[in-house]
């Protein structure tokens, strides 16, 4: 009994970190403390990872997501040479306002009703998977999907290069 | 009640929250993090699915990892979207490209 309220406290300990951090990430004036929250919401999301027992994701959630996109968002904030703020100083005003909140609450008002009507009875205890597991699936059944994914990593990172090289000469 | 639930509605607080960000922000650097937000809800929705009920837990995970890895090559893509409209337009605002040419 015990460890069924210590698992519920842990769920809701990551999730408000997971939340906590999205709220930052979605209102700082700033675009650097944005990216903060974003990572302080990635790892309340490993943890999540976590408690679902899905310990490899959580892993490969902060090794690819806090290790690598996060830079590449800060290279893109600090390449961009805007001005401190980063052009978000101003908020979005009354109007981007009320349409985030439209838009925030649109997809919410087609899920909710959804998930009350379709929802799935799931188990209260998660099941384990093994890394050597996934990695039957990734040569066995799933090999297709890993190659696919693969050259979608080479065409977007010759697809960045291509887009962000400059022809010799051709800056003035 | 039963957890799948819950983990869906955080999944589902965070798909909003991304949304709000990629409506309301005014620059693209903000509009990324919004999507990055929203792709993270979406493991996390799948992962939960998966591993809490009689579904394939290999295929929701490997599902969750192959989001994870469009969710890089989306981010370097935009990385160089924003350089090449920050160099063009001297700003990185969502604003500055939204014009015609003719």
């Amino acid at each position: 009994m015990n460890e069924m309220y210590l698992g519920q406290a842990a769920f809701a300990f990551y999730s408000l970190i997971a939340l906590a951090g999205g709220v930052l990430a979605v209102s700082a004036a700033s675009l650097v403390r944005a990216m903060l929250g974003l990572v302080v919401s990635l790892f309340g999301v490993a943890g999540l990872y976590l408690l679902l027992l899905a310990d490899f994701v959580a892993l490969m959630q902060i090794l690819i997501y806090v290790g690598a996109v996060t830079v590449l968002i800060f290279f893109a904030i600090m390449l961009t040479r805007a001005s401190a703020d980063g052009g978000e100083a101003q908020g979005p005003g009354l109007r981007g306002n009320l349409r985030g909140v439209f838009g925030a609450l649109l997809p919410a008002g087609i899920l909710v009703p959804c998930l009350a009507v379709y929802g799935v009875a799931g188990f209260p205890t998660p099941k384990n998977v093994s890394p050597a597991e996934l990695g039957a699936g990734l040569l066995g059944p799933y090999t297709m999907a890993f190659e696919l994914i693969s050259v979608v990593l080479l065409a977007a990172m010759a697809g960045a290069v291509l887009l962000a090289f400059e022809k010799r000469g051709a800056a003035k | 009640m039963n957890p799948l639930v819950f983990y869906q509605t955080v999944a589902l607080l965070l798909l909003g929250l991304g949304l709000y960000a990629l409506v309301a922000r005014r620059t693209l650097v903000g509009m990324l993090i919004g999507v990055e937000l929203m792709l993270n809800g979406a493991g996390l929705s799948i992962v939960a699915a998966a591993q809490l009920t009689s579904a394939d837990a290999v295929l929701g995970q490997l599902g969750a990892l192959l989001v994870m890895g469009l969710a890089a090559a989306e981010a370097t893509l935009v990385l160089a979207i924003v350089l090449v409209v920050s160099k063009r337009f001297g700003d990185a605002s969502a604003d500055a490209p939204s014009e015609l040419k003719g």
